[in-house]
């Protein structure tokens, strides 16, 4: 292939996509981008899972006087729940892009941007009591649960306040992405920033279940 | 064409949508999160087996996140075992961090 066909060709593509090689497939720059930054978020989120492990694998005391015993077990099923169901959404909307819905894509999203909301506010009721007219519970700070009286404590904030950040910036990202689909950015195939989105958003909630796991259910 | 065959698979020229592949794991995950807190509640189970039986269903859950949201199973090799590998160091850290622990207690308890 000449240099001015190698050109002509490149130019058929969107600026954010390369050609189809043996290594990498159809898959974009911005979609093999967004796996290295995931990549490496996964690797902080495991320092921080581990750090929690040796710190209460070596604590002679876990639990200390004044603190919740446990974190609401089914309080945070709801939530687990929750994000297993905007997961699904997800990843229906970026089904319909790709089938060029723009319609169901833009409701699809929207429900995910829904259940990404939900969780925040379920986080700020776990936190700060926030919803305590509707759950009767003022939150684990006023329960004792305090940031920097304890390592479980610590720990517990520290992590999951971190995947609380993810959620907020993937609800903000979906909203976003759902606004353009709606103004007909993403129209004619060009499906690959909803593919990297949803990538981030199922992240996200593959991230959960670690959490949910390690931090709430295995007991004390 | 496939979706003629089976109306819920939709084949473009990149990508391999199935609905009804996606339902079914969202089904598979929720059942997989209920037994997970169910396990928690069985009287009598000790510390041991209630973690094996927790981490190694919160690996099986993350694990088909990864694989059927995230697409895995239709990228490139290359892209797959990159993803793979990375996410297998911490998990084998952890896995010598608890080998380490229980060999400390095993050895104090002598």
């Amino acid at each position: 292939m000449g240099a001015q066909a190698a050109d002509d060709h490149h130019h058929e593509l969107p600026f954010d996509q390369w050609p189809e090689d043996k290594w990498t497939g159809t898959a974009s720059l911005g979609k093999i981008g967004m796996w290295i930054f995931l990549l490496s978020d996964a690797l902080t989120f495991a320092g921080f899972l581990l750090a929690y492990g040796i710190l209460r694998g070596g604590a002679e005391q876990w639990i200390m006087p004044g603190e919740p015993v446990e974190f609401g077990i089914n309080f945070t099923a709801g939530l687990t729940f929750l994000l297993i169901c905007s997961s699904v959404t997800m990843v229906m909307g970026y089904a319909a892009i790709v089938e060029g819905n723009r319609k169901s894509a833009v409701k699809w999203l929207l429900v995910t941007t829904m259940g990404g909301a939900l969780f925040l506010c379920g986080q700020m009721q776990e936190y700060f009591g926030a919803f305590e007219f509707l759950f009767h519970h003022k939150g684990l700070i006023a329960d004792g649960l305090i940031f920097g009286n304890s390592a479980r404590a610590s720990t517990f904030y520290l992590v999951t306040a971190f995947h609380g950040m993810h959620v907020l910036t993937g609800t903000l990202y979906i909203f976003v992405m759902a606004i353009r689909t709606y103004l007909g950015k993403y129209d004619g195939g060009n499906y690959n920033h909803i593919e990297m989105c949803g990538l981030f958003w199922h992240f996200v909630d593959l991230v959960w279940i670690l959490v949910f796991t390690f931090i709430y259910l295995v007991p004390a | 064409m496939a979706s003629e065959t089976h109306p819920h698979i939709t084949d473009t020229s990149n990508v391999h949508i199935n609905r009804k592949e996606y339902w079914t794991i969202f089904f598979v995950l929720f059942l997989l999160t209920v037994l997970e807190v169910g396990i928690v509640f069985i009287p009598g189970l000790g510390n041991g087996p209630m973690l094996a039986a927790l981490g190694g269903l919160a690996v099986v859950k993350a694990c088909m996140v990864g694989w059927f949201f995230m697409h895995l199973s239709h990228d490139t090799a290359t892209i797959r075992n990159s993803v793979i590998i990375a996410m297998a160091i911490p998990f084998f850290y952890a896995v010598v961090l608890i080998a380490d622990a229980v060999w400390k207690l095993a050895w104090t308890q002598l």
